[in-house]
């Protein structure tokens, strides 16, 4: 057993708060992810697993005892720090080797160990070289042997591919992907890529500030995201948000009337909001405005609008022609309507429910 | 690396030599009167010896006391185990003092930094007649130990400020990747912080040798055997009442300098820069 | 004879039943022949009592202080050798036991006991005389001098200033040197009510004899021990007043002579010099006085007198030993024995104590600064006047007592009322193993350092009797130290002129020493640099060396005749400079050696430090474009400021006090004018009359301003920073 369990935890440094309150179980042998805009507590969160810092306020329990109070060498957890921090003083292989020889392996086995992470990473040339003779992405590769070796309960990765060019970050999506389907590990892993979230993730925990907004299947965050915050996170582009107002069976704004077809109770101001994947630039449609930008992906592409509600990005499907400056339709593909509160702090419908999930009051 | 153009090098070059001439125009002087037969202050201008003898070097080297016991060799082991005592107990003292102050908050920390500085305020003249006192009660007197004890604490002021502001660079976070390894706080300490602080290492090494190695005054006044005095302490002996014996004095000089040279020459090795470089990024 | 022989036998019996005695513990400073003839004697009593004693060879320079330490501990030696000038001192600071009836008077020279007598009773055994006398190279002088007319036309035709040759040399800037002339014009030291005498016209005639052989150039200038050695020795001096100690210093070409210094002419007086009496005494607080008084008393007659007057070249103080062969055949030891029957015992009073400083300062200025002989004797008057000033009243202790307890309370209340309500753990989640850390090193500091420090604090409100107690003054050593009494603010010795003095020397070393001590560390931590390690070893070789004989190769060079900085003035077409004659250039020459001596630590220091400046930031400078000097201004300084910084402070503190060099090179020359804080403080602690008071109060005030100095300093770099 190695689940994580994290059990409202507060921790401030001095008098800012930084985390507010978290509750987050890790399942045992899950690939979490976490994400977030900079600086809203996720490698702080990470350090609080760790042990490198304790909370104010709340647990930590793994395997489903309270480690709240124990030292990180004794919770087992390896972390791949986000600034790397190599030990400088010692070659790559000594840094991959340090932890195993503090916990006093044989000799063998570190070496097997040291050689088969090297191997993964492709360092295998690299072993005797001090950190400052290596390039960024190849010391960022180093930080990540350094935790692969050591084969814990629980892995902690702060961006760890984040330095790395395009074709090496695949690959080791890829590594890292089998290597958590082999070792069977926990992994809780930071990163600002969506589509590391998507691919990686056994499930995405969301942070804003400093709290937990969301945990589930990276689908479940993709399809229900529980307020505005969140469905702007994830999706590239983001969902667009228009304000509207219900009017017995449609939710209208200025320039726009979409149908909706679940009763959403007293509310009357509301956002509506409409991923860029479900909104396609046509003949006809619910929007019409001008083409401020094109973003081409191959034949395929999204334009950037401006409408009367506001600035809007659709989908355009191959064979449609946009151009900079087209007066343009767009139309809502069916059963796609998100709906939030007016203040983005609920979601109050998703496509395919059959009710409101929450009453917001008018 | 650029290559630097020849006339810049010789530039430097000539710079330096300048510099030790100056250096050492005046340490002529001191080799000349230690080689010199009468003793005698030289009244030119030219710095190198005229006649040659050993026979200062002779008498220092081979100095014995009335029991036969070859004092030189016994007062050099002496200064040795002296100072090489006092750089391990200060520095360690000063190690774990200067990390603790550098890494972790406590009361009084701020208090403790400034106290240590106002003591090298005061003349340490008028502190040697208490401590002497002091001793006494704590029954260190006479002993070797005493000795080290009272320059350990000497040399701590500048160790601690010293290392504490080398310490201040080594990222926190190689300190963190340890504790991760499974490091202990020793482990920490010992594999990861002291090699990187090793040019502030190797300077408060030669200053807390230094600190006892020519200190005379109070190893006479807390010493009690011949045999067991430090160097300077014989080197004075020279320095009498009515009249120095230059030449023995200038041997013994040369002499009790050798080692320290020898140490230094061993420690610049560990002056080396960028030990923390590649460790984190940015 | 053969009572002695039973006589020790019995006591080898008895020592025999008492084996167990520890052995008897004899400290003294003696060196080279003296020291080889003590071992004998002392030997040769182990043989005659079967009494076992450890010798215990000191350095002179702290052999006092040792004693003044060691012996109220009860852990000093039973017997102890010195002069006796420092009888009065001893006595009361109940460091000797009296002599006791084994001592006789007839066994000794008339004048030697004398010495030795205070309070009634005589607290030591006459080893040695001391006095000077004239050496004279018999090749160029073939009668010595019987009066001071003849000396004078010896004098004028053996000196040829312009070719280095002078007919007389001594170290005449130093009181005991000149007493002989004092004394031989009549004069004396105290006048009727007894307090030092430094005007009336034999001194001036004394002051005003020796200014004439300054003049004339009969002198050399400056001239210390090593220098009067050095010239005789090269030929180039005919005379000199020195004491016995000379004759081993004179190399073995010479054929020299010994003989009394002359008559003045004019008044019919010898030219009688101070009598210094060596004797054993022994100590208070030994445990086995009959054993101490025995080996006390042979040391200073029979055989242990012969054999320090054979083996080790002493002049006897026993009337015996110059009655023997060897002794009487012995020109050197009968010739002394000759001037010590006409010399002035020097008096073991305080006052003459007090005479040094000021007859030094009238001597200086007398052959250096052109004063006038009245002149010099007023000026000596004065310096005595300020230096000796009244015991300040007692002051009542309650008081102070009762604004140490509100001030205690105060503290305490503000310490409890600033704490802030942020409970302690969180406040400090690792303070235990932070504490744990510091812990040692604390323990250290606070009873080693911390401890003897608030005892000197505390000194700085007493005053330190000459007998040894302390009273209670309150502030009145602050005021008097303040109030700057006896001196105008802008004259050497006022407070505020010393302190100018101080902060300016302190201020330029710490500029010099760091300027250099960088510079060389940059252009040294170049890997690419050849020959580096060369240079750097070679660079430190001014801090191995020990500095107390590099700082006097210093003042060698700054000599005014022989100095080789004057020889390269000369060289290149300037006047040669008379270094230690105005403040300029003593000072400067303070500065120059100080500097040679500290910059090493600097460099070492800036070698360390500029390592912790990560070599990308170069680079990236570089790319900017910006030349060698402004990443120096721009990258090096900052980024070695926090490094650095501790080091300049410590630095200036250590300059601040740094009074050996201004001890060794300039002397405080002239007239106290370089002088620093500090070197006041060890002078009024050890130079006159152990005023410990005194000098605490000078610490305190020194460490006042360096309180001052490293909050501004701190101030300013934290307002940068920010
Ligand atoms: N030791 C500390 N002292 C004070 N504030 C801190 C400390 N560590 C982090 N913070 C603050 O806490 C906040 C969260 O920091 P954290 O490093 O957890 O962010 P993050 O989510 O990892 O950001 P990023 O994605 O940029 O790495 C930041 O605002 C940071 O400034
Ligand atoms: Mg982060």
């Amino acid at each position: 057993m190695s689940d994580v369990q994290l059990t409202n935890i507060h921790k401030s440094f001095g008098i800012t708060r930084i985390v507010k309150g978290v509750d987050l179980h890790v399942r045992s042998g899950e690939f979490l992810v976490m994400v977030g805009p900079s600086g809203c507590g996720k490698t702080t969160l990470l350090r609080l697993i760790s042990g490198l810092e304790s909370p104010d306020i709340g647990d930590v329990h793994m395997g489903g005892v309270r480690v709240t109070d124990t030292p990180p060498r004794d919770r087992d957890v390896a972390m791949v720090f986000q600034s790397y921090a190599l030990y400088p003083h010692m070659t790559v292989r000594e840094n991959l080797a340090f932890g195993l020889e503090l916990r006093k392996l044989p000799r063998k086995e570190i070496q097997t160990r040291v050689e088969e992470a090297a191997g993964q990473l492709e360092l295998a040339h690299l072993l005797d070289r001090k950190p400052k003779q290596l390039s960024g992405g190849q010391r960022q590769r180093v930080a990540m042997g350094r935790a692969l070796v050591r084969r814990p309960r629980v892995f902690l990765f702060d961006e760890p591919l984040s330095n790395l060019d395009t074709a090496l970050r695949v690959q080791m999506r890829g590594e890292l992907a089998r290597l958590h389907r082999k070792l069977g590990a926990t992994m809780v892993y930071v990163t600002h890529d969506q589509v590391e979230a998507m691919t990686l993730a056994t499930r995405v925990a969301v942070f804003n500030g400093g709290k937990l907004q969301q945990v589930g299947s990276p689908l479940e965050l993709y399809n229900a995201p529980t307020n505005q915050f969140v469905a702007t996170f994830l999706g590239s582009p983001s969902m667009n948000f228009l304000a509207a107002r219900r009017e017995s069976g449609t939710l209208s704004g200025p320039g726009f009337s979409l149908p909706c077809g679940v009763d959403l109770g007293e509310v009357k101001d509301v956002k509506v909001g409409l991923r860029p994947q479900d909104l396609r630039v046509q003949g006809d449609g619910e929007f019409s405005g001008t083409v401020e930008a094109v973003e081409r992906l191959g034949s395929d592409g999204y334009a950037f609008l401006q409408t009367a509600a506001g600035p809007l990005v659709s989908r355009f499907d191959r064979g449609t022609n946009v151009q900079v400056g087209d007066n343009v339709k767009v139309c809502l593909l069916s059963n796609a309507l998100h709906v939030f509160s007016a203040d983005g702090e609920a979601a109050i419908l998703h496509p395919g429910d059959e009710r409101p999930r929450v009453e917001v009051p008018a | 690396m650029k290559h630097r153009p020849l006339y810049l090098s010789a530039l430097i070059h000539a710079g330096l030599s300048l510099a030790c001439a100056a250096v050492l125009y005046p340490v002529l002087w001191v080799v000349k009167l230690s080689l010199s037969p009468t003793e005698a202050l030289s009244l030119s201008v030219n710095p190198f010896p005229e006649t040659v003898t050993l026979d200062h070097f002779r008498t220092v080297l081979l100095a014995s006391d009335s029991a036969g016991r070859w004092l030189f060799g016994r007062q050099l082991l002496a200064s040795v185990a002296v100072s090489g005592a006092t750089t391990l107990v200060g520095l360690s003292l000063a190690v774990t003092a200067a990390y603790a102050l550098s890494r972790y908050r406590f009361p009084g920390k701020e208090g403790g930094m400034q106290v240590l500085l106002l003591t090298q305020m005061f003349p340490a003249t008028l502190m040697t007649v208490p401590l002497y006192s002091l001793l006494e009660k704590l029954h260190l007197l006479g002993s070797l130990g005493g000795l080290v004890l009272v320059y350990s604490t000497a040399s701590l002021p500048f160790c601690v400020w010293m290392l504490k502001g080398y310490f201040d660079t080594v990222p926190r976070e190689l300190e963190e990747a340890a504790v991760m390894d499974g490091a202990s706080p020793g482990q920490v300490f010992w594999k990861v912080v002291l090699p990187l602080a090793r040019p502030a290492l190797a300077v408060t090494a030669l200053f807390s040798f230094m600190t006892a190695w020519n200190e005379f005054i109070l190893a006479a006044t807390l010493l009690d055997d011949q045999a067991s005095f430090t160097l300077p302490v014989a080197l004075q002996r020279f320095v009498g009442e009515y009249k120095t014996e230059w030449g023995k004095f200038a041997a013994g000089a040369l002499i009790v300098s050798a080692p320290v040279m020898g140490l230094f020459y061993a420690l610049q090795k560990h002056l080396v820069g960028g030990l923390t470089a590649g460790g984190v990024k940015g | 004879m053969n009572a002695a022989r039973t006589g020790a036998l019995a006591l080898l019996l008895v020592a025999g039943a008492a084996a167990a005695a520890p052995p008897l513990r004899l400290w003294h400073a003696y060196r080279g022949a003296e020291e080889a003839a003590l071992e004998q004697a002392v030997k040769r009593f182990t043989e005659e009592s079967g009494t076992q004693v450890e010798l215990l060879a000191l350095p002179y320079d702290a052999f006092a202080s040792k004693l003044a330490s060691a012996i109220p501990h009860g852990v000093g030696p039973d017997v102890f050798l010195y002069a006796h000038e420092k009888l009065r001192s001893f006595r009361e600071k109940g460091l000797l036991a009296r002599a006791d009836s084994r001592l006789v008077a007839a066994d000794y020279l008339p004048n030697a006991l004398p010495a030795l007598q205070l309070d009634g009773a005589t607290w030591g055994y006459p080893l040695s005389l001391k006095c000077l006398a004239l050496y004279y190279d018999r090749d160029r002088v073939p009668s010595p001098p019987a009066t001071t007319d003849e000396w004078l036309l010896q004098l004028e035709q053996l000196s040829r200033p312009e070719d280095g040759q002078f007919g007389l040399a001594y170290e005449a800037g130093d009181f005991y040197f000149h007493a002989p002339f004092l004394f031989g014009f009549g004069g004396t030291l105290f006048d009727g009510a007894g307090h030092a005498r430094f005007t009336g016209k034999p001194m001036e005639d004394s002051l005003a004899f020796v200014l004439g052989l300054h003049r004339r150039g009969y002198l050399p200038e400056e001239a210390s021990g090593a220098l009067v050695k050095s010239l005789f020795n090269a030929q180039r001096v005919a005379m000199v007043i020195s004491g016995p100690w000379f004759a081993g210093e004179i190399s073995p070409e010479m054929n020299w002579g010994i003989a009394p210094l002359p008559s003045v002419s004019s008044t019919g007086l010898p030219l009688a010099p101070f009598l210094g009496v060596e004797a054993a005494f022994v100590s208070s607080r030994t445990q086995q006085a009959e054993g101490a008084q025995s080996l006390a008393h042979f040391l200073s007659v029979g055989d242990g007198a012969y054999l320090r007057a054979t083996a080790g070249k002493q002049v006897p103080a026993d009337t015996a030993s110059h009655r023997t062969d060897a002794v009487k055949r012995d020109v050197f030891i009968s010739r002394f024995k000759d001037a010590a029957l006409h010399a002035v015992p020097m008096p073991h009073d305080l006052e003459l104590q007090k005479m040094w400083e000021p007859m030094k300062l009238a001597l200086r200025g007398l052959l250096q600064g052109g004063t006038t002989p009245e002149a010099a004797g007023a000026l000596a008057d004065r310096r005595y006047r300020a230096l000796h000033r009244p015991a300040p009243p007692d002051a009542p202790v309650m008081p102070w007592l009762w604004g140490a307890a509100v001030l205690g309370l105060a503290a305490a209340g503000w310490a409890f009322s600033t704490r802030s309500r942020e409970p302690f753990r969180k406040r400090y989640p690792e303070a235990w193993r932070g504490l744990a850390y510091v812990a040692p090193a604390a323990v250290g500091v606070v009873v080693l350092i911390l401890v003897p420090f608030s005892v000197g604090i505390g000194l700085s409100l007493f005053h330190h009797e000459p007998s040894g107690a302390y009273r209670f003054v309150g502030l009145s050593n602050f005021t008097d130290i303040l109030q700057s009494r006896g001196y105008a603010i802008t004259e050497p010795l006022s407070f505020y002129f010393t302190l100018f003095v101080t902060v300016a020397w302190a201020a330029i070393n710490v500029v010099l020493h760091v300027g250099i001590g960088l510079l060389l560390a940059l252009v040294l931590k170049d890997p690419l640099l050849r020959l580096r390690g060369l240079y750097r070893v070679l660079l430190i070789l001014p801090w191995a060396i020990p500095n107390y004989i590099t700082a006097l190769m210093w003042k060698g060079l700054f000599h005014r005749q022989f100095g080789a900085i004057n020889a390269l003035l000369v060289a290149v077409g300037v006047e040669p400079v008379s270094w230690f004659t105005r403040f300029s250039t003593a000072f400067a020459a303070n500065v120059v050696t100080n500097t040679w001596l500290g910059f090493p630590f600097m460099m070492v220091v800036s070698l360390g430090a500029l390592q912790s400046i990560p070599q990308d930031l170069y680079e990236a400078a570089e790319v900017d474009g910006a030349s060698k000097w402004v990443q120096f201004r721009r990258i090096t300084l900052p980024l070695l400021r926090p490094a650095l910084l501790p080091s300049v402070i410590l630095g200036s503190v250590w300059t601040f006090n740094m009074f050996n060099i201004i001890y060794l090179v300039s002397g405080g020359e002239p007239g106290g004018a370089t002088d620093i804080l500090v070197s006041e403080a060890y002078r009024w602690a050890f130079q006159r009359n152990e005023q410990y008071g005194f000098a605490a109060a000078y610490s305190v005030l020194i460490f006042a301003v360096l309180w001052l100095y490293t909050t501004a300093t701190k101030r300013l770099t934290a307002t940068e920073a920010a």
